[in-house]
C-alpha cells in the first residue's frame, strides 16, 4: 500500500488551471471534461462497473463509520448526513446513502477551495482538513457542516473525500438547528468560513474550543465533527488501496468518466421519458409570524413566498429552470443562494428524474437561470446579510413543483408508474432545555423525515415512507428519540385523509403526540418551518385532485395529564376531529391551543405532563376524487384511513356499516347515483372561465379580500421580475402601471 | 431494453398489475415503445376517432382533427380549442374564495385562510369531470402546466415528423387580449 507521502510543495499541475480548462472543454464540446468518448468504459465495461460499485461501497463505509462516531440524534437516528468522493476539481463522483442534495453543495465547497487559490495559501497537503458551513461560500444553511479531506497518491492530489452532517445546534440565536426565526446572518451561529480546521488528520485544538464556547450541545457537535472526519479518512484510506490495485492513471480516467456518465444518464432519461416544451407551475408558501414571539420588531409580519417554476426542455433534452417571479428576501432564516438552490435541484432530480449515478454529472444536464436579484432565492445582491438558517424551506417547496411537472411529462409518454403528484411538507419539532440527565439539550426530532409519498399515475402513495430531502426516509426509533430529549411518545399514528383527495391519494402522514417528561426547569418546543404551509394549500391539484390541508400544531400547557394517568383514564394519542380535537376533549389545561398556525415557538416554558401534537403531512393526490375506487374508500373507512364525511361528500361513495363484521361496504347503485348527481352539481354551479375572468379581474384590480401578505408578495415579485409582472398585468388586462 | 406486451401495459395503466411487478418495471430501463402502446390503448378507449397526438391528463388529449387542427379534447368529446392556448380558458370553473365555500372541503384545523388563497376547480362543460384544481392567491394567472413542443417531439425525438408543422408558441395572452 502506498502511504500518504510527505507534503509536496505543489501539485504537478495546478488544479485551478485544470478547473478553468474543464469549464472551457465543456463549453466547447458539450461533454464534461471534453469526454466525447468514454475510453475506459468502452475498453472494459465490466471493470468500469465493478470499480463504480466499489466506490459507492467505499462511500457507504464512510457513512457507516461516520454516523457511528458521530452519535448525534440527527446523524445516527435520522441519517441526515452524507459522505462523498470527488475529483481534485471538486465534482462529486460517488456518494454514500443519505441526503442527495449534498453532493452538489460539497462539490461547490471544494471548487471554492480551488478557486480561492488555497493551493498557494494555505496550501493543500496530505492530512489537511478543510471545512465550510457559510452560505456565502457555498453552504446551504449553517448547521450543515461540510468537511473535505484531500486524497494524495504519491505527491499528486487525485481526489477529495468529503462529509456533511446536520448538527444539533450551531449557535443560532434560538436553540436547535432549524433557525426559521433567524433575522439575519448575524443570528446564523458559529461560522466556519472555508477554513483549514486541522492537519495531520487531527482537528486543531482551537476548533474544539470554538465549538465549546459557541454551540449549546458541544459534545454532539464535536461528535459530528469527528464523525465527518472519520468517514472522510475511511474513504481516503480505502481509495488509496483501490488505486494500488487499479493503477492511478486508470483511477483518474474513470473518475472523470463516471461524472460524464452521470450527465449522459440524466440527459438520456429526460429524452426517453419526457417531452420537449415548456412546463410552468405556481406554488406559494406562507410564513405567518405577526403577533407571535419573534426576535426583532421587523419580524412582526406575515409573509407569503412566491415560488414559481418554469422548466424548458429543448430538442437536445437540455433542461433550463427558471425562478422568474420569485418574491423578495425575508427577514427570517428562509433565504437561499443560487448555488445552494442548484445543488438542491440535484436532490429533486435524484427523486424524479432518477439516475444510477448520483454525482455532479446531472448538474451538467441543466441550467438554473440566475434567480431575481433580491429574491428569497438570490438575496445577497440586495442584502448580503440575509439569513439562510433554514434555506431548505422555500427550496424544497419549490422542488415539489418539479415532481408534478415532470410527472405530467412522464404521463404524456405513458410512464405513469414514474408520475409523482407533488410532495409533502416539512414541519419540524425541536426541543431545548435541561433534560433527563441534568444537562442542557437542544435538537431536532426526525418525525419530518417520514412523510407520505406522492400519488403515482395508477396508485396511491405509500404512507409514512418518504421524504423530499432524502431518499432514505427514516423518522428514527421513538424509544431512542426518548433517550435524547425529555419527552415520551403518547402516539405516532397515521393521520386519516392527510394525503389529499383524488382518484389516487398521496401517502398519508402521521401525527405524533408527545408528553414532556423528566425535564428540569422547563422545555421549549419549536414547531419549525423547514418547508411547510399553514395558512394556504399547496398548488398541487394534479388532474383534478384536492391538495393536502395546511400544517397546524397543537399543545396544552399546565395539564391534568398526570391525574389521568394515575386514574387510568383515557389519554391523548391522536388528533381526532379537526373541529373537535381529542386534546381539548380529554385534557384540562390552563393553556390549550388546538389550531396554531405554524411555525411558532411556545411562549410558555413547557413543563412535566404538557402535551404536544405535531402533524407530519401526507403527500399530494392525483385525479378526480369521483373516480376513486369505491371499494378502496370503504376499505380505508374500515381501517380508519378516511372519514365518513370525506367518503360521502368528496368521494361520493355511499356505504353501509356492518356491525358484525366491523367494516364498511359499498352501496354500488347508490354510489353511482350520488356521483352522477355530484357531476351534475359541478356543472350547475360552475361558470365558463371567461365569465369568471371578467368578474375576477375587477376583484384583482380592487385587491378584494387579499391579505397584506399577498399584496406584498405580488409587489415584490412584479418588481424583481418585470417580465413576470408584465404577464400578470396582461392576463388580467390591468393598466401598465398597476401595482398591488 | 425491455419490451412489454400491450396487455401488461394496459393492466399497469388500470392499476391491476401486482405491485411487485410494477416495481420490477420501475427498476428496469424504460421500454422504448411505451408511447406507441400507450396511445394505442387510449385511442381504442375513446368514442371519437380524432388522432391522439399526446395525452395531457386522464381526461384530456391533444388530438389532430380531420381538418388538421390540433386541439385539446376531453374523453367525452368536448373540445377546448388550440392546444397552444391554455385549455382552462375554455373550461368551466368554480372558485372557493370564502370560508363557507372552503369549509365544504376543509374544516377546522384543516381549513386554509380565504384571504390568502382561493381554490379553483376546473371542470369539463361536457361531462363534469374535474380536470384540475388550483390553490393560489388571488391574482395568479391560471397555470399553463405544460405546453409541449409537439413538432420537435415527433420530428427529433420520435423520428417521424407530423404533417403541417405549427409554430411552438404560447397563444394564451393573445386570446385573453381579445376579451373585454
Amino acid at each position: 500500500m502506498t502511504t500518504q507521502a510527505a507534503p509536496p510543495t505543489k501539485t504537478a499541475t495546478p488544479v485551478k488551471a485544470r478547473l478553468a480548462k474543464n469549464d472551457e472543454l465543456f463549453a466547447q464540446t458539450g461533454y464534461l471534461f471534453g469526454l466525447t468518448e468514454m475510453k475506459r468504459k468502452q475498453e472494459d465495461p465490466g471493470n468500469y462497473e465493478a470499480v463504480w460499485q466499489i466506490l459507492q461501497n467505499i462511500c457507504n463505509t464512510g457513512w457507516a463509520v461516520g454516523c457511528r462516531v458521530s452519535s448525534s440524534a440527527i446523524a445516527v437516528e435520522g441519517g441526515d448526513a452524507l459522505w462523498a468522493l470527488h475529483l481534485p476539481t471538486g465534482e462529486a463522483v460517488a456518494t454514500s446513502r443519505g441526503i442527495t442534495a449534498h453532493p452538489g453543495l460539497l462539490s461547490h465547497f471544494l471548487r471554492q477551495i480551488i478557486e480561492q487559490g488555497y493551493e498557494e495559501t494555505p496550501g493543500i497537503k496530505p492530512g489537511d482538513i478543510f471545512e465550510n458551513n457559510d452560505p456565502h461560500y457555498g453552504g446551504i444553511h449553517p448547521v450543515d457542516f461540510d468537511t473535505g479531506v484531500p486524497i494524495f497518491y504519491g505527491d499528486e492530489l487525485v481526489a477529495w473525500a468529503s462529509g456533511v452532517t446536520h448538527v444539533m445546534d450551531s449557535g443560532y440565536i434560538m436553540p436547535g438547528s432549524i433557525g426559521f426565526m433567524n433575522p439575519d446572518a448575524f443570528a446564523d451561529g458559529m461560522p466556519v468560513t472555508m477554513e483549514k480546521i486541522g492537519e495531520n488528520d487531527q482537528l486543531y485544538p482551537w476548533y474544539e474550543m470554538r465549538v465549546r464556547s459557541r454551540t449549546r450541545v458541544p459534545e454532539f457537535v464535536m461528535g459530528d465533527a469527528r464523525g465527518r472526519l472519520a468517514g472522510c479518512l475511511t474513504i481516503r484510506n480505502k481509495v488509496i488501496e483501490l488505486i494500488d490495485k487499479q493503477g492511478v492513471e486508470y483511477f483518474k480516467d474513470v473518475m472523470h468518466e463516471y461524472v460524464e456518465d452521470g450527465r449522459r444518464y440524466a440527459v438520456t432519461r429526460v429524452k426517453n421519458q419526457a417531452v420537449p416544451g415548456r412546463m410552468r407551475k405556481s406554488n406559494f408558501k406562507d410564513l405567518a409570524m405577526k403577533g407571535k414571539r419573534v426576535i426583532m420588531p421587523s419580524q412582526d409580519i406575515d409573509c407569503l413566498f412566491n415560488l414559481p417554476l418554469e422548466v424548458n426542455i429543448d430538442k437536445d433534452a437540455h433542461v433550463n429552470f427558471s425562478l422568474r417571479g420569485a418574491s423578495g428576501w425575508v427577514p427570517f432564516g428562509q433565504n437561499i443562494t443560487p448555488a445552494a438552490a442548484k445543488s438542491a435541484l440535484l436532490n429533486a432530480y435524484s427523486h424524479i428524474v432518477g439516475f444510477d449515478m448520483t454525482n455532479w454529472g446531472p448538474a451538467g444536464a441543466w441550467d438554473l437561470e440566475e434567480p431575481p436579484a433580491g429574491s428569497w432565492a438570490n438575496p445577497y445582491p440586495v442584502n448580503y446579510f440575509a439569513s439562510a438558517g433554514v434555506a431548505w424551506a422555500p427550496a424544497v417547496m419549490w422542488m415539489s413543483s418539479l415532481y408534478e411537472s415532470f410527472g405530467r411529462a412522464y404521463f404524456m409518454r405513458g410512464y405513469i408508474e414514474e408520475v409523482a403528484a407533488g410532495a409533502a411538507t416539512t414541519l419540524t419539532a425541536e426541543f431545548s432545555g435541561i433534560g433527563q440527565y441534568g444537562t442542557y439539550v437542544a435538537g431536532l426530532t426526525l418525525e419530518q423525515a417520514s412523510n407520505g409519498a406522492p400519488a403515482r399515475g395508477m396508485a396511491d402513495g405509500e404512507s409514512s415512507a418518504w421524504c423530499i430531502y432524502t431518499p432514505n426516509a427514516d423518522f428514527g426509533n421513538a424509544e431512542v428519540t426518548e433517550l435524547y430529549y425529555p419527552i415520551v411518545y403518547l402516539g405516532r399514528n397515521i393521520q386519516p385523509d392527510s394525503g389529499g383527495y383524488g382518484t389516487f391519494r398521496g401517502g398519508l402522514g402521521h401525527t405524533t403526540v408527545w408528553m414532556i417528561k423528566n425535564n428540569q426547569g422547563g422545555v421549549e418546543y419549536q414547531c419549525g418551518c423547514a418547508g411547510m404551509r399553514s395558512k394556504i394549500l399547496a398548488n398541487h391539484g394534479m388532474f383534478g385532485a384536492y391538495p393536502t390541508w395546511p400544517d397546524r400544531g397543537s399543545y396544552a400547557h399546565d395539564t391534568n395529564l398526570k391525574e389521568l394517568i394515575e386514574k387510568q383514564l383515557p389519554l391523548v394519542h391522536e388528533r381526532g376531529d379537526p373541529e373537535d380535537p381529542i386534546l381539548a376533549k380529554n385534557l384540562k389545561a390552563s393553556v390549550m391551543h388546538t389550531n396554531v398556525v405554524a411555525p411558532f415557538v411556545t411562549p410558555e416554558q413547557l413543563q412535566e405532563y404538557d402535551v404536544i401534537m405535531h402533524p407530519i403531512s401526507g403527500a399530494q393526490a392525483l385525479g378526480d376524487p369521483l373516480l376513486r375506487d369505491p371499494k378502496v374508500v370503504a376499505y380505508e373507512l374500515s381501517n380508519g384511513w378516511t372519514r365518513e364525511r370525506i367518503a360521502s361528500d368528496i368521494y361520493g361513495v355511499v356505504t353501509n356499516y356492518d356491525e358484525a363484521a366491523k367494516e364498511y361496504n359499498v352501496d354500488d347503485s347508490a354510489t353511482e347515483k350520488k356521483r352522477r348527481e355530484m357531476r351534475e352539481a359541478r356543472k350547475a354551479r360552475s361558470v365558463p372561465f371567461r365569465d369568471w375572468w371578467g368578474q375576477e379581474r375587477q376583484k384583482v384590480e380592487r385587491k378584494e379580500n387579499m391579505d397584506p401578505a399577498v399584496l406584498t408578495m405580488w409587489r415584490s415579485s412584479m418588481e424583481l421580475s418585470p417580465e413576470y409582472g408584465a404577464e400578470v398585468r396582461a392576463f388580467w388586462k390591468l393598466p401598465d402601471d398597476f401595482t398591488f | 431494453m425491455p419490451e412489454y406486451d400491450i396487455s401488461e401495459i394496459e393492466r399497469l395503466i388500470d392499476g391491476k398489475l401486482p405491485w411487485a411487478r410494477v416495481q420490477e418495471i420501475m427498476k428496469e430501463a424504460k421500454d422504448a415503445d411505451r408511447f406507441d402502446k400507450w396511445v394505442q390503448i387510449l385511442q381504442t378507449r375513446q368514442s371519437w376517432d380524432d388522432r391522439i397526438l399526446l395525452p395531457l391528463s386522464p381526461s384530456l388529449f391533444i388530438v389532430q382533427k380531420k381538418n388538421k387542427e390540433r386541439v385539446v379534447k376531453c374523453a367525452c368529446g368536448q373540445e377546448f380549442g388550440d392546444y397552444r392556448v391554455n385549455w382552462k380558458l375554455s373550461a368551466n370553473i368554480f372558485v372557493r374564495d370564502s370560508d363557507e365555500a372552503l369549509r365544504e372541503v376543509y374544516r377546522g384545523s384543516e381549513q386554509p385562510d380565504a384571504a390568502w388563497t382561493q381554490v379553483r376547480e376546473y371542470s369539463c362543460p361536457g361531462c363534469g369531470a374535474m380536470l384540475e384544481v388550483e390553490a393560489v392567491p388571488r391574482g395568479t394567472p391560471p397555470d399553463f402546466e405544460i405546453l409541449p413542443d409537439l413538432d420537435t417531439f415527433y420530428r427529433e425525438w420520435l423520428g417521424r415528423p407530423l404533417e403541417d408543422e405549427q409554430e411552438f408558441t404560447d397563444k394564451t395572452l393573445e386570446t385573453v387580449g381579445g376579451w373585454s
